[in-house]
């Protein structure tokens, strides 16, 4: 009997000094670029060093990528018609990939047609018609010349990597952290990237934001492992005139922004950039073409929030999205 | 086993049940708190139960930030879009951002880890 009494206690003792055992610590932090807020959350980051190489990773990318600094590498690839820079040659082939894939609704070329409509300087208007059509014979991928260690223009195309750069990053981020064997979550504004499992094995809980409400969600999801949610919508940057919102997702096809049944677009896919470009892409051609593309496709997932408030979701995320009402687009 | 054995070992069961729900509780995070960060530091820590304003200002911008009923919100803002007034007042979930002026405010029980936006 003394025998048994002293097995449990010492049972006890140890049962709840395992109790005491806490989860690794997750620092966080903020950094602003790309004109935008990015959080990290990492867990075994213990020094703040992989926060560091982060935050580094990324201002690099900025000085490379941003289309409205003056000092960019694609500043000056605009301005000079060619470059050599390896991170805009992997993001023109992906983009060359994602455009075939879609049927030309991702575009990098459409800057000028940004420029037109003010997007670049918040000097938001409306077009003439004549500004249109001459404005559209500068868009087309047909007008990059890409080769194995150089990109050419032809004169007065200008790239925009808005659809691409946040995702490139994540992807960058990623196999960072992954290289330094630790986990986290990471808001690219608003872009997500999950690396790895949380320390207690539950999963990640990704919200969608409500379209008209910042402070809720359309519906949340409950991601296991890697993945990359990316979110594209009507109600990020627009402007409104005369009743009519005019958002910053444009057309390629038809030089405009985007108007149609879909208020937001939502891809779930183990990449950042492949998320990022399929749900600008997928914003663009709409809800029947979006579906089509994921019937034939086994690479990513997808939310459609509707204008009339409904949503449909792919039925690989059926068992992972909760809060609200959805139809399931199955196989 | 002899019936005293078994009560023994059901009460050495429930004791160590005991500390382990003990242990979890005294380690838990407490809720209802804002964490307010300007260009990605830390700020202040604010109650929700206890109103309370706040003026926070970065590089030439401000927000006043009020805590009323167990919640906070950003009543002011010297920022030209006024997207984080408009995000109103809130206890927990997606923090509040204003982007121009480099404020976040975040949630002790946020509840989510991340929102895709």
């Amino acid at each position: 009997m003394k025998r048994i009494c002293s097995l449990l206690l010492a049972l006890a003792i140890l049962l709840s000094l395992c109790a005491c055992k806490k989860l690794p610590e997750s620092s966080e932090s903020i950094l602003y670029a790309m004109d935008t807020q990015m959080d990290f959350r990492l867990y075994g980051d213990d020094d703040g060093a992989a926060a560091q190489s982060l935050g580094d990773l990324i201002a690099g990318l900025e000085l490379e990528l941003s289309a409205t600094d003056n000092r960019s590498d694609l500043s000056m690839l605009n301005r000079l018609g060619s470059s050599t820079n390896a991170d805009i040659l992997a993001l023109l082939r992906a983009a060359q990939t994602l455009s075939a894939r879609t049927d030309g609704a991702l575009d990098p070329t459409i800057y000028p047609l940004v420029k037109l409509w003010g997007f670049t300087a918040d000097a938001y208007r409306i077009p003439r018609e004549e500004e249109l059509e001459s404005t559209l014979k500068l868009v087309g991928l047909s007008r990059v010349h890409l080769y194995d260690d150089h990109v050419e223009l032809d004169e007065d195309t200008m790239l925009d990597f808005g659809a691409l750069a946040k995702g490139y990053a994540a992807d960058l981020c990623r196999a960072e952290l992954e290289k330094r064997q630790l986990t986290g979550i990471l808001s690219l504004g608003g872009n997500i990237q999950t690396v790895g499992e949380k320390p207690d094995k539950t999963p990640w809980t990704i919200g969608v934001q409500d379209p008209d409400d910042p402070a809720a969600y359309v519906v949340t999801l409950a991601v296991e492992g890697t993945r990359a949610v990316v979110t594209s919508g009507d109600y990020q940057r627009y402007f409104e005139y005369d009743g009519t919102r005019y958002c910053h997702i444009f057309d390629p096809a038809t030089g405009c922004p985007v108007q149609g049944e879909l208020r937001s677009v939502t891809v779930v896919a183990e990449s950042g950039l492949l998320a990022d470009g399929l749900s600008t892409a997928l914003f663009v051609m709409g809800y029947d073409k979006g579906e089509a593309l994921w019937r034939e496709s086994d690479d990513f997932e997808c939310i459609w929030l509707f204008s009339d408030g409904s949503v449909r979701l792919t039925q690989g995320l059926e068992q992972a999205a909760s809060g609200c009402a959805f139809t399931v687009v199955r196989r | 086993m002899k019936t005293r054995s078994w009560i023994l070992l059901l009460s050495a069961l429930a004791l160590v049940l005991g500390l382990i729900v003990l242990v979890q509780q005294l380690t838990a995070r407490p809720a209802g708190t804002a964490l307010v960060y300007s260009d990605g530091a830390l700020v202040a820590r604010l109650d929700l139960s206890a109103d309370t304003r706040l003026r926070v200002d970065y590089a030439g911008g401000w927000n006043i930030l009020v805590v009323e009923n167990g919640a906070i919100r950003v009543e002011e803002a010297s920022c030209p879009d006024g997207d984080c007034m408009r995000q109103g007042a809130k206890s927990g979930g997606a923090p509040i951002i204003c982007l121009p002026n480099h404020l976040s405010i975040r949630f002790t029980d946020e509840g989510y880890d991340g929102v895709s936006r």
